[in-house]
């Protein structure tokens, strides 16, 4: 069939050169025509519909990033020509990932099967390595945690690796999770305990992979696990070693609003349900053992060992599951919020940890009070139980999300934890004046949007602006903004703000993405192989993405994912036929491949 | 599309604003009845064109840049609104020569060179017909101050005539058409003083630095230098230019003001010329090409100015004259230029002033005449 080839490029492709692919789909059978268009905003109606009159064309491929932007141009083109417009192919480079190392190569290919009509996925079957049956998955969030048991109650071996003293991640920290208003607790410990006692799982807290070699089927894989210090098996969390270590600092599950020991168990329902020791804050340890040691002497059971070392584990699996999650954002730099100056001024997951029933305040919602550190030797601002409770209180959406200074993107989740926020504090604070100041409300999936108007009936002041201006006047802070429905510029006095911060990929990812050869998105955030078809797969085989390290999501989504990773798993244990390497697939065996398809 | 349309004032990045309004939270001079910048943005997005020729806000923004710095999206709502001063000058401008300068800086250009030749050639006729280029003033002179008065005062007047009609239109727009409640007269002559006020103090422009917490505010202490000298100039070689023009010894009474008055135009140009090149503030990191028109022309008289000055008093006739020939032919067609052109905001922003303040005054009224009258239901 007479075939027309078209590049619909718009901006420049990073690697890929336009003028190299066009000239080799310029040789490839039945092509007539190739051209470069680099129209804007639409290639023009009549000059095309001339094309396929001029060039007889039966066929048009549209290459590009997102061809498929173009396509109702050439479908009304090919239709005014009088052709079939069932023949019109697209060649997305980005749906069949021509990225990377290879890039060039995957374009081609993905131009080729394109013109003989055949698609992408059919001829570009990595060949199968033989698969070893168990799996790692890399972070212990929910998502780890779901893909981990949905593999694992399938009777294969998995291996999750923590870096952390216990699994959990950021949904072990909440109190309340939205829509639902359902107690994340509820939800999460169970899972968590049965990860814990699973007899298909082992379980490595205070783990980092440290090397990855092999191929996809048979990864070996180095882990480091960082010496806890306390037996697991012995330790029954009496607490009594907490009691007598001298030692404070800021806790970070509580994110940091309040103290824990050198000794200690993140939160109580912690999985391993065992004490551990922080290394970098342990007197003994940082004075090599001349200093202190008094937990030692205090355990009844006898289980602390300071002198215990770290140690590696080289494990071998088939198949790695990414699920390492995100971080906020570093406020500080966003001045004009005053988080750091005003002690009132919290972080999303600061007052996550305030609302939490189990948290510093037992779940009541208070403002710092000013407490003297004879340490320090001067005031600081602490949480107690017996603050008082604000009178009013701003909660500010996208603060680093959405702006072209930090994070362009939307960080999907604020808008949705915000309204929560507004919730939680009108049930507990019931007086209290809640301000949110937003500038788009993101309450895209199911219930959402009920919730949201839900919000808004409660009498949150729901002020559909933005604010860039905190400012303290007579001791209390003034929270300036513009209420644009109402047309108004309006200034709060407030107690607390709460900033909805934007979320950034762990730290850890791109030590991760180097190790294991994933490419990362220009935010960051672990690249899938496809994001509309393979959205959990990587470009390499054998590798998975689930939960927020692929892009910022919620809850429902994070577990969905998950689950979805683990069928893809499971798959490739069972069905025999192994598993390849995408990017191991040359040029030449699937133009090969692409033919046969066609022929048939 | 207007936006487009825009766009060659220099507004460039509207399309990317999306309304989270910090811009005006920031602005130091947005309140309660003028808010600005995002309604602008929003007005323009919207292409209300009608609409946005009756606003005031253009000109209650002194583009102190914050806004800017502050934007998310980074489409610059403090360019904007620069945009929409040169913009909404050219709709005062019933002639349609301001629109026709701003968008093509060539024609400015030609137009520029044709006043300048046109007046060298009138003054070199007039000149040699009566007088001799060795002599500088009084009988005989090349260009003797009593007709340099007259020839001056003939320029003022063009350059009231354009003022003062593109005023009114300015007041048509935005005190008829722009404001759809009833304006009581007296209103206009309480406000009044705000003119002189606003025109010597420039306060507002101080008030950006609040804001910023700067020591002294050296863009608001040279625009005012640059304004006063400008002023000044003005007055002298309006009014006094048969003393300014007699010597050769110097009249210290009257050539002191023109010396601070030099004083102060040298340093500002200086300033906002290294600003420019500089660009250490975001309001300068965009120059619209009539900026430079401006700065160079400027550039020119000063040192014809200066030269045909020194060349007097130092007893060189003949080049103090054929200075000064070059100096007029510079200073005729960048006055006969000002009611186009950026330089307009001299006169359109005191009155911008005046007119938001009554206007503010009247919708006040307007509230509390609503209030007062006893709401009955039945
Ligand atoms: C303030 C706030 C409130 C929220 N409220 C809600 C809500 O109400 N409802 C809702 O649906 N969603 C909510 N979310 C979103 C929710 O937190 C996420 O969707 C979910 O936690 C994502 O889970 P995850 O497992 O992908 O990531 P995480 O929870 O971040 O888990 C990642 C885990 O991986 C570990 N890890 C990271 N790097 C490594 C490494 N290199 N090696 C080993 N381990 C590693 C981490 O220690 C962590 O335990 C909220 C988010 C925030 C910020
Ligand atoms: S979810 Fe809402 S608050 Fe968060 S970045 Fe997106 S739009 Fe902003
Ligand atoms: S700050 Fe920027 S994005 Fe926000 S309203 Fe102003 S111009 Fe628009």
């Amino acid at each position: 069939m007479r075939t027309g080839v078209f590049f619909c490029q718009t901006g420049d492709n990073r690697n890929l050169n336009i003028d190299a692919i066009a000239k080799y789909s310029a040789n490839l059978p039945d092509v007539e025509t190739v051209q470069i268009l680099r129209l804007k905003p639409l290639p023009d109606l009549v000059f095309l519909r001339e094309q396929i009159i001029t060039h007889k064309l039966g066929r048009i491929v549209i290459a590009g990033d997102i061809p498929g932007y173009y396509k109702p141009v050439f479908t009304r083109a090919m239709a005014m020509a009088g052709g079939d417009t069932d023949e019109i192919h697209l060649a997305s480079f980005q749906e069949h990932g021509a990225k990377g190392e290879n890039a060039m190569d995957r374009a081609k290919a993905i131009v080729a099967c394109a013109t003989m009509g055949v698609p992408f996925p059919l001829a570009a079957i990595p060949g199968g390595n033989p698969v070893n049956h168990a799996t790692l998955i890399i972070g212990g969030g929910i998502a780890g945690i779901q893909s981990a048991l949905e593999i694992a109650n399938a009777g294969k071996q998995v291996f999750l690796v923590e870096q952390t003293g216990t699994i959990g991640g950021h949904m072990a920290m909440f109190d309340k999770t939205f829509p639902t208003l359902d107690c994340a607790a509820c939800i999460l410990t169970p899972k968590m305990v049965s990860v814990g006692q699973h007899e298909m799982i082992r379980l490595l807290t205070r783990s980092k992979v440290v090397a990855v070699s092999g191929k996809p089927g048979s990864y070996r894989v180095k882990i480091r696990q960082s010496a806890r210090f306390v037996d697991i098996n012995a330790c029954v969390a009496c607490n009594q070693c907490a009691e007598v270590c001298p030692v404070r600092v800021k806790s970070e599950f509580d994110a940091g609003i309040s103290l824990r020991k050198a000794i200690y168990i993140p939160f109580p329902q912690a999985v391993p349900n065992a004490y551990l020791v922080d290394e970098k804050s342990c007197s003994y340890i940082l004075s090599e053992g001349k200093k202190c040691g008094v937990c030692v002497k205090k355990c009844p059971k006898e289980c602390i060992n300071l002198n215990e070392k770290d140690h590696i584990t080289d494990i071998e699996v088939g198949n790695i599951i990414l699920a390492t999650g995100y971080e906020l954002l570093d406020v500080s730099p966003i001045e004009q919020y005053g988080y750091g100056t005003f002690p009132n001024v919290l972080t999303s997951i600061e007052f996550e940890r305030l609302t939490n029933a189990s948290g510093t305040t037992g779940g009541r919602i208070v403002t710092k009070t000013k407490q003297f550190n004879r340490k320090l030797n001067k005031d600081e601002w602490v949480f107690s139980p017996e603050g008082v409770p604000p009178r009013s209180v701003a909660l500010i959406h996208c603060v680093g999300s959405r702006n072209k200074k930090y994070n362009a993107y939307c960080s999907r989740v604020c808008c949705m934890y915000s309204l929560k926020f507004a919730h939680l504090i009108k049930e507990k604070v019931p007086n209290a004046n809640v301000y949110e100041f937003y500038i788009d409300m993101r309450a895209f999936g199911k219930g959402y949007e009920e919730f949201a108007e839900r919000i808004k009936q409660e009498g949150t002041f729901v002020v559909r602006g933005h604010s860039a201006s905190v400012t303290m006047v007579d001791g209390q802070m003034a929270v300036r903004g513009e209420d644009i429905f109402n047309d108004r510029l309006v200034e709060f006095k407030v107690d607390i703000i709460v900033l909805a911060v934007g979320l950034i990929p762990s730290p850890g990812t791109e030590e991760l993405s180097r190790m294991l050869g994933i490419q990362r998105d220009t935010d960051g955030w672990f690249s899938e192989l496809d994001y509309n078809g393979s959205p959990t797969d990587t470009d390499r085989g054998g590798i998975f993405v689930a939960g927020m390290c692929q892009a910022p999501k919620d809850i429902p989504d994070t577990v969905a994912q998950a689950s979805a990773v683990a069928a893809g798993v499971l798959g490739s244990l069972t069905s025999g036929k192994g598993i390849g390497h995408m990017s191991s697939v040359t040029l030449s065996e699937i133009e090969a491949r692409a033919k046969t398809i066609h022929t048939i | 599309m207007f936006i487009d349309e825009l766009d060659r004032f220099g507004a460039e990045d509207v399309q990317l604003c999306y309304q989270c309004g910090d811009c005006s939270t920031v602005c130091p001079h947005a309140d309660e009845v003028y808010k600005f910048p995002r309604k602008s943005m929003r007005l323009l997005q919207m292409g209300l064109e009608q609409k946005l020729e009756t606003t005031l806000e253009p000109w209650l923004c002194y583009y102190c840049g914050q806004c800017s710095e502050q934007c998310p999206r980074d489409a610059d709502p403090g360019e904007t609104m620069m945009s929409l001063r040169r913009w909404l000058i050219s709709r005062y401008d019933f002639t349609g020569i301001s629109r026709m300068f701003f968008k093509s800086r060539i024609t400015e250009v030609l137009a520029i060179i044709a006043v300048a030749l046109l007046t060298g050639a009138f003054l070199i006729y007039y000149g040699l017909s009566g007088g001799s280029i060795s002599i500088y003033d009084g009988e005989g002179a090349f260009l003797p101050s009593t007709f340099i008065h007259r020839f001056d005062l003939t320029i003022g007047a063009i350059l009231l005539v354009f003022l003062v009609l593109n005023a009114i239109h300015m007041w048509y727009l935005v005190m008829i058409k722009g404001t759809p409640f009833n304006v009581p007269w007296w209103l206009y002559l309480k406000e009044l003083y705000q003119l002189p006020w606003h025109f010597f103090t420039q306060k507002r422009y101080a008030d950006c630095e609040k804001k910023r917490e700067h020591k002294v505010y050296m863009p608001w202490l040279l625009h005012l230098g640059l304004m006063l000298g400008y002023v000044t100039m003005l007055l002298l070689v309006m009014v006094f230019i048969e003393q300014l023009q007699a010597g050769p010894a110097i009249l210290w009474r009257v050539h002191i003001f023109g010396y601070l008055a030099s004083v102060g135009l040298i340093a500002g140009t200086i300033y906002f010329i290294r600003s420019r090149f500089k660009k250490h503030y975001i309001q300068y990191k965009k120059s619209h090409g009539t900026d430079w028109v401006f700065v160079t022309l400027l550039f020119i008289i000063v040192v014809t100015g200066i030269a045909q000055h020194v060349f007097h008093r130092t007893g060189l006739y003949e080049p103090a004259n054929i200075t000064y020939v070059i100096h007029l032919m510079s200073v005729v067609p960048w006055l006969l230029r000002m009611p186009f052109s950026k330089w307009a905001h001299l006169i359109y922003r005191p009155l911008a002033m005046y007119f938001s303040a009554v206007r503010r005054e009247a919708l006040m009224r307007q509230v509390s005449i609503l209030n007062s009258y006893p709401v009955v239901v039945k």
